[in-house]
């Protein structure tokens, strides 16, 4: 569109036709205040704050609501203008009461903000204000009426964004409020994003509410440890007897991939770290009871059996089972540890997506797949399975709101009528379990129809979708894992002829993907290079490598039954409770297991170490897109440890060179050239650069940092920037090493976590909030049930 | 039903059917019923809309604006169905003309609506009846009906080939409705809050169509426009203020009632002629001349012209023609506290200055008349007001801020003697003429 | 001559000596002195241990905001919030202090916590003689800084203790 010429406040300057004043403004600088204006929500022109003087109109005008046209002339800063500010604050006052020193908002409040900025000190009211009680909406909302300034921020954002609705206004004039569509209760998804976008604290979090204020946090960007879409949120941390606690989360800080979004569990499922349940110290069964230990008892005496069974009986005959929620660094230290240590390539992890298959699909295929802000700007999407509004909320929103703000057109074809069929241009509902016939029909072959229609989905409905889906250039694929195997090449086939497609797999966990990046594969190695080409590896590890697959998962529980498997080393994981698997099956195998609580699979180990989890180590996690981000340590916990650090504190007790698992003190340097400098102290302002960002120094073996610079090394796809990483931005990898291979995409192996909103795997579990809403008696029954807590 | 006042200079147009029985349609027909419609379908859009603008017809709901320009800037082409709206949402406290149309010529109303289709080519028109005129709706829906039996409504209007529907719509009772863009979300089915304005609803209105929104007195006038012409129309009143129209007179005058009177006429004389002067021989103290949202007259301002350029010149508005006559018993604050009063409960809340404006300045004056103002409360009713001015996000606001600044710069010293504890002087005055 | 000039030099300094032997002395008798005080005087706007005032229904005034924590320049405060229920209920608006300590080894009397108090909870006692060999018995928690309940609230319970012991009202002078 052609730039018009506008003067702001004596500034000339050229923005596009269709800019709206007010975002003309901000592009030079020029602060115009407004309270109910926010970008990519509908118009209001309500709170009047953003009223400008614009020459040849008579009254002021609002500038969220105008749209500059040419020769415009506009004056923010006369004093008519601010003094209608300070008379719409005088108004806005009239009624709030000022009770600033207990609301939740206080220190973080607009409306404090621009009181201080515009405002007048002194009331001018003398009458009472009206009142109303605080009213609570769900065990996470409450409201607060008279804090209300009715700016329907928190309707919009219910409703537009998030496609719920379940916010609306009530009554009128002065007695007009916010009110949730169940009158007194919300039945919603309980993503509180009202809570976050509310400029006063007129809604307040349930989680966080009268705990503490915001300038006595210490508010952390890092990216939320529970589903696999990788939202950045801002926790909040203060002191506490242990160490550190998480009061709160939310997403002050909205450069994550997430922009405005956060859902429940970002949001309030932090709470599990201070769960009373979490393992403290390391314990070490002793004649059937797990007796408490010092950690260097622990690894002592893992070691030493670790050793006797390698010395006696080989490598083979140790097992090692990864976690889909440990960082990247951390399961690339482990593949390193089993096959480097242990001598074995029996490694396996809770495979929740065929990520194997997916890049054996693309392999030399450049930029084919898509990132998650890719998915907020693609023109066509097309979405095969899943149902991203339970189970990968962030995706849900950029669908949605693509929809929305672009136009896209989203092609839905799922076994069930999903939510996301409400923005679908096209809804196709085929018979449950037919998507790989689905995804053979799209290729080309045209008998595969057969399966797939019924009733109203004919022959013909499902050719002319597919035509309909070859003229659609840049189209973005999505698909859960209802395709796996054979099925995910015949799709990339069909997005192969389409111009610019790219692709995005669904795997379930935080870091599922970077699991399967970092090679947790009997017989892949990080980056899904065969076990048996991973020259480039063994050349940088400087010793002989196991080049023979492994045993996968159940293969290895198999194994353990004959006898055959001494040795289980399980990092984060509870493959019991999720393959089902018959707990007896592993009695004569000594069990290693990293775990936060007594999870059905830490009960039979023989030594259980206390780790931290996500939010209490930095390092870097990558999302089912592929994009990869950095964790920061929101703080220490005295009584636990990383993985990182104890698989290594193992390693050491093994009697390894430290050296040869972390490459630290010998790769480049994580700085920015502060360190560089001549003038003493540069080296210690590093540090504490270093310490800002939660990153520990590269001198000790223990910095993750170290390990990633091996990772980007050696891992094909991940040598992204790193400034822009340790900067905080997310940054795309991509798949280029797959091939097909046989072992590591056994669909049998591939288990959904069919999460929903309310639940998260064993995290879910031990979060007070989420069951709190789980078991919210006043959420309608019928949602209960399909709600019911999978483990 | 209402008495009819009548008084020889009234020129009755909109008037002419009033009290004749016209709300049947019989005899309707006998009093040159439904022949603008077919002039209209005659001499077809463009000739109708030109004859509108030679009336100089100006809106009679209070803003005043030419109603042929208003048809004019409706689309010829548009994707979207355009719409006809009668506004007949009468809440402006002193305002009860269009319940006499609606009540003694229905089908007037229901003509203007046919013939505005015409000229914008629509083919669909909503009257939408205030909450509280249930009584008229069943006038209405009995008008539309014995319409439709006749044919004079539906498919092929007249044998003409053009179709036209008609449907009335009730309220549910908020003055903010009577705002255009809140009318059609109301219309709409949903919550009654204004618009952002542009888009206006010539282009995009009722349904996201382009929509053509009259009141109902300007509707019933076009009938007698397209009949006697537009010049003739434009020759009754003052120049740029084409025509008659029903002034409300009430309050404090021996006849209140409607009177229909040439734009331009005096309002001294109106008070004192037509409304035979001030009841009980008291003397006039202020004239709301265009409903209560209009800034007040005093008594030495009154000797104007009533058409809308002259009150703006006399610092008031025409509005919707609701003339308030207040005679010298009346207390200024208590007339202050009473419209804010209906202000503050018609708010629809949207916007903060409206909202939160109306709401101060109720308690204050609540309290400053029952005497417990103080000094600055004085200048504070000025402040608000004057902040609420040309800052709401639809013309309510100025409703309730346009009489407030009025009253308080005019009648200051009435405020003044409220102050310091003391109770309304004009209320004891009162309480003291009362026998023991 | 010398020792005339002597002899003046010391009736005048014993002059002196002797008025001033009878004027009051302006020695404070610390702590010597009679009262609780023993013998010290105060200025009313002297800054001493902090006293966490209470409202008429004896509710705590702090609610936690935070604030004078926040304005503390030697960052000698320690707050930990929790929200009122309607079984328990502490402070007069929804949050009250469930920890509240001041740091005696950093406190700087500086009164800034005072200034920055919007709802008056904190303020600046007389108490001085917190001297201690013991470092750590100088963090004071709330309960050592709170005002005791008020009069007519501690009499009523009273009051109401003999009423209810010997079945009848207790007879108040």
């Amino acid at each position: 569109m052609p730039d018009v010429n506008i003067t702001v406040d004596g500034k000339k300057l050229a923005v596009p036709a269709g800019t709206l004043l007010i975002e003309a403004c901000k592009s030079v600088g020029i602060e115009v205040p407004s309270f109910c204006y926010y970008p990519g929500l509908s118009l209001q022109g309500a709170c009047r704050m953003c009223l400008v003087k614009i020459e040849k109109m008579p009254k002021l005008q609002t500038a969220c609501t105008t749209v500059v046209t040419e020769g415009m002339v506009v004056s923010t800063e006369i004093d008519e203008v601010r003094q209608a500010r300070k008379a719409m604050l005088e108004l806005l006052l009239a009624n709030h009461p000022l009770d600033c020193p207990v609301c939740d908002a206080g220190g973080e409040c607009e409306l404090q903000d621009m009181t201080f900025s515009y405002g007048a000190a002194e009331s001018k009211l003398i009458d009472i204000k009206n009142h109303k009680d605080e009213q609570q909406w769900s065990p996470v909302v409450y409201f607060d009426r008279p804090r209300c300034i009715m700016c329907y921020r928190c309707v919009r954002i219910c409703g537009e964004g998030m496609d719920v609705w379940a916010l609306g206004t009530a009554n009128r004039g002065s007695a007009q409020l916010i009110m949730p569509n169940h009158s007194d209760y919300l039945e919603c998804e309980e993503c509180g994003m009202c809570i976050d976008i509310c400029p006063v604290g007129a809604l307040t979090s349930g989680a966080y509410r009268y705990k503490t204020r915001p300038w006595e946090m210490k508010h952390v960007g890092t990216v939320c440890t529970h589903c696999a879409d990788g939202c950045k949120t801002t926790l909040g941390v203060r002191r506490s007897p242990t160490g550190m606690q998480i009061v709160r989360g939310d997403n002050r800080d909205k450069s994550g991939i997430n922009g405005d979004f956060l859902c429940i569990k970002g949001r309030y499922a932090f709470d599990f770290a201070s769960h009373d349940h979490r393992i403290q110290q390391p314990l070490i069964r002793r004649e059937g009871r797990h007796v408490p230990a010092s950690y260097d008892q622990a690894y002592e005496h893992i070691a030493l059996r670790l050793k006797e069974i390698r010395e006696q009986h080989g490598g083979h005959a140790i097992g090692v089972i990864g976690s889909t929620r440990t960082s990247n660094e951390e399961s690339y230290l482990l593949q390193k540890f089993a096959r480097l240590l242990l001598g074995t390539n029996n490694i396996d992890h809770h495979r929740t997506a065929d990520f194997p298959s997916f890049a054996g699909a693309l392999a030399r295929k450049k930029d084919a797949t898509a990132s998650m802000r890719d998915v907020f700007n693609a023109p066509a999407i097309l979405l095969i399975g899943n149902d991203p509004t339970e189970q990968h909320p962030l995706l849900a929103w950029q669908i949605r709101n693509n929809v929305r703000l672009h136009r896209a057109r989203l092609y839905v074809v799922n076994s069930s009528p999903i939510k996301l069929r409400r923005q679908a241009a096209s809804f196709t509902q085929i018979p449950a379990g037919s998507e790989p016939q689905l995804a053979a029909f799209l290729a080309g072959d045209d008998s595969a129809a057969n399966a797939l229609a019924s009733g109203e989905i004919t022959r013909e409905a499902l050719a002319a979708l597919r035509d309909k889906l070859r003229g659609e250039p840049n189209l973005i694929i999505i698909f859960g894992s209802e395709l796996r195997g054979s099925s995910i090449d015949s799709l990339v086939r069909f997005g192969a002829a389409i111009s610019g497609a790219k692709f995005v797999c669904l795997g379930d966990y935080a870091n599922s993907r970077g699991a399967a990046d970092m090679g947790l594969y009997p017989d892949l190695l990080p980056g899904y290079v065969p076990v048996g080409s991973g020259a480039r590896f063994h050349e940088e590890w400087g010793a002989p490598v196991p080049t023979e697959p492994g045993m996968n998962l159940l293969q290895m529980v198999d194994a353990a039954k004959a006898g055959r498997l001494k040795a289980l080393y399980i990092v984060g994981a509870n493959p019991v409770a999720r393959y089902n698997l018959d707990p007896f099956a592993l009695s004569k195998t000594f069990i290693v297991a990293h775990d936060m609580f007594l999870t059905e699979t830490a009960l039979l180990a023989e030594v259980i170490l206390p780790a931290a989890n996500a939010y209490e180590k930095s390092g870097t996690f990558t999302n089912t897109c592929g994009d990869l981000q950095l964790l920061k340590k929101a703080g220490d916990i005295t009584t636990v440890k990383s993985d990182f650090e104890m698989l290594l504190r193992v390693a050491d007790r093994l009697g390894f060179d430290l050296r040869q698992l972390v490459p630290f003190r010998q790769a480049e340097r994580a700085d920015l050239g502060q360190s560089r400098g001549a003038q003493s102290g540069e080296a210690d302002r590093h540090a504490i650069w270093l310490e800002a960002h939660g990153l520990e120094p590269k001198l000790s073996p223990f910095d993750p940092i170290a390990m990633l610079d091996e990772i980007q090394r050696l891992v094909p796809g991940y040598d992204v920037s790193r400034v822009e990483l340790l900067a905080g931005n997310d940054q795309h990898t991509s798949i280029e090493a797959g091939v097909a291979s046989s072992i590591a995409s056994q669909p049998e192996l591939i288990l959904p976590a069919n999460d929903t909103l309310f639940t998260s795997g064993t995290l879910g579990r031990y979060s007070r909030t989420l069951n709190s809403v789980i078991e919210n008696p006043r959420r309608a029954p019928a949602d209960k049930a399909d709600r019911e807590v999978v483990v | 039903m209402a008495d009819l006042v009548s008084h020889p200079d009234e020129v009755k147009v909109v008037s002419r059917r009033f009290g004749q029985g016209a709300a049947n349609l019989d005899r309707y027909l006998e009093l040159d019923g439904y022949k603008a419609v077919q002039k209209a379908l005659s001499i077809g859009p463009d000739a109708v809309i030109n004859e509108m603008k030679a009336s100089n017809l100006r809106g009679r709901g209070g803003a005043g604006f030419p109603t042929g320009m208003k048809w004019s800037f409706v689309p010829k082409q548009a994707p979207k169905p355009k719409y006809v709206l009668c506004n007949g949402d009468e809440s402006e406290p002193g305002t009860c003309k269009d319940r006499l149309i609606l009540e003694h010529d229905p089908h007037s109303v229901i003509e203007g609506v046919v013939v505005a289709g015409i000229a914008v080519g629509s083919h669909t028109g909503y009257i939408y009846i205030r909450g509280e005129y249930r009584y008229l709706s069943e006038i209405m829906q009995k008008a539309l009906a014995d319409a439709y039996a006749r044919g004079f409504l539906g498919k092929n209007i007249f044998g003409s080939g053009y179709d036209f529907d008609v449907y009335w719509h009730g309220g549910a009772g908020a003055y903010e409705v009577g705002e255009e863009s809140a009318l059609m979300e109301s219309l709409e089915g949903k919550r009654g809050v204004p618009r952002i304005r542009p888009p206006f609803p010539a282009v995009v209105g009722l349904w996201g169509g382009p929509t053509v929104i009259n009141n109902v007195e300007t509707l019933a006038s076009v009938p007698h426009i397209m009949l006697g012409g537009g010049e003739w129309y434009a020759s009754l009143g003052t120049p740029k203020n084409g025509g008659t129209r029903l002034f409300c007179l009430s309050g404090h005058v021996a006849k209140p009632g409607v009177y229909e009177l040439p734009l331009g006429y005096n309002l001294k004389k109106m008070i004192f002629e037509v409304g035979g002067g001030i009841r009980d021989g008291n003397k006039l103290k202020a004239v709301t001349p265009g409903g209560s949202s209009t800034p007040v007259l005093k008594a030495d301002e009154c000797d104007v012209g009533m058409d809308f350029d002259q009150l703006m010149k006399a610092g008031s508005m025409l509005g919707s023609g609701g003339v308030v006559v207040l005679d010298d018993t009346t207390c200024m604050v208590k007339y202050l506290q009473r419209i804010m009063m209906f202000y503050q409960h018609e708010s629809c809340g949207w916007c903060i200055p409206c909202r939160e404006g109306t709401d101060w300045l109720k308690k204050t004056l609540n309290r400053f008349h029952a005497g417990g103002g103080v000094e600055k409360d004085i200048g504070n009713i000025q402040y608000l007001a004057e902040n609420m001015l040309g800052r709401t996000f639809c013309p309510l606001g100025d409703a309730a801020a346009m009489p407030a600044i009025s009253i308080v710069k005019k009648y200051r010293n009435e405020f003044e003697d409220h102050l310091n504890g003391r109770p309304c002087p004009l209320e004891a005055k009162a309480l003291e003429a009362v026998p023991a | 001559m010398a020792v005339i000039k002597d002899i003046a030099a010391i009736a005048k300094g014993m002059s002196i000596t002797l008025k001033e032997m009878f004027s009051p002395t302006v020695v404070e008798n610390y702590p010597d002195g009679p009262g609780p005080l023993k013998g010290a005087k105060f200025q009313e706007r002297f800054r001493g241990v902090h006293v966490l005032q209470r409202d008429e229904n004896g509710l705590e005034k702090c609610v936690a905001c935070f604030l004078c924590a926040a304005a503390c320049p030697s960052n000698c405060i320690y707050i930990e919030a929790a929200e009122n229920t309607t079984e328990q209920r502490i402070s007069g608006a929804e949050r009250y202090a469930q920890v509240y300590n001041i740091d005696y080894n950093r406190c700087i009397f500086c009164g800034y916590c005072v200034e920055a108090c919007p709802t008056d909870a904190i303020t600046h006692g007389h108490g001085f003689e917190i001297a201690s060999l013991n470092a750590t018995s100088l963090v004071y928690r709330k309960e050592q800084m709170l005002a005791p309940l008020p009069a007519h609230l501690g009499s009523n319970a009273v009051f109401n203790q003999a009423e209810t012991e010997t079945g009848t009202p207790a007879v108040r002078s």
